[in-house]
């Protein structure tokens, strides 16, 4: 199965997460076996990590995503791109974020 | 148009596992993250820290809270709610109800109990875990002696007794 990230997918946050912004960062607890199990693994994302986040609606593309950043980021676009690409991969091959069909 | 936010190395999205044990939470930030869980549905798990609950609850012993799913907590149930005044989680059993508020108590607190309303209940203890062993005593049948107990403030006189003929055959059991 491809997990890496494209750019014409759509993502979502998966069902078996919940998150949270505590003091300024996103906090990812995974419902591993229905259980939020503060003691085991938690994820964490920076400010920039959040603003990409935040754009996961489960309607736009990564493309469309890419779009807004490049708008709202002062940054060459093959980096932002990189580091989109980058984050969403890592976070669907953590069952973070899923594709949506 | 409004100024774009410069992405430098110190910018860059990032993405970190850290061991829950190892974020620094305070009290409100570890109820928010409650919060959040519970009202998925979902039962949570953490570190319980303190010795008000001692001998059933420990310092560092693995609780589980499960969501009420509109149940309303029963007598001697171990509920966590949101304290009043420092809106800081707290662990504490249900000694009495009335008029929709619950009397809490810490079962190895002496001094004089909480009233929390419903709405400060974030769910009630389902599960404890002491050195990767289940324990059960203190949420079977026997909450409503404990609760009982507690509330005339007779549990330790009463209790301490017992508990030390009852421990050692516990543990001889688990092993």
């Amino acid at each position: 199965m491809d997990l890496d990230a494209k750019l014409d997918a759509v993502y979502v946050p998966s069902e078996d997460i919940v998150a949270r912004t505590i003091e300024g960062e996103l906090i990812i607890v995974p419902l591993a076996a229905g259980i939020g199990d503060l003691e085991d693994e938690l994820f964490t994302l920076n400010e920039t990590g959040k603003a990409i986040w935040d754009s996961l609606d489960g309607k736009r593309t990564l493309r469309e995503v890419l779009e807004e950043l490049l708008s709202e980021f002062e940054a060459p676009e093959g980096e932002i791109e990189e580091d989109l690409i980058g984050l969403v991969t890592e976070l669907v091959r953590r069952r973070i974020l899923v594709a949506v069909p | 148009m409004d100024a774009q936010t410069r992405i430098d190395k110190q910018t860059r999205p990032e993405f970190s596992v850290t061991k829950g044990s190892d974020l620094p939470l305070s009290g409100r930030s570890l109820v928010a993250i409650l919060r959040a869980v519970l009202e998925k549905g979902a039962p949570a798990r953490f570190q319980a820290k303190g010795f008000s609950m001692s001998p059933f609850i420990k310092n560092n012993d693995l609780v589980t809270i499960s969501p009420l799913k509109g149940k309303r907590p029963g007598l001697g149930e171990i509920i966590a709610f949101v304290h009043g005044e420092t809106d800081g989680l707290c662990v504490h059993r249900v000694v009495r109800r009335k008029d929709g508020l619950y009397v809490t108590k810490g079962d190895n607190i002496s001094d004089t109990a909480e009233v929390v309303p419903r709405e400060n209940i974030l769910g009630s203890v389902s599960r404890v875990e002491r050195e990767r062993k289940e324990v059960f005593l203190g949420l079977g049948p026997e909450r409503y002696l404990i609760a009982f107990l507690g509330r005339r403030h007779l549990l330790f006189p009463f209790f301490l007794p017992i508990w030390r003929v009852v421990r050692p055959i516990i543990r001889r059991t688990a092993d």
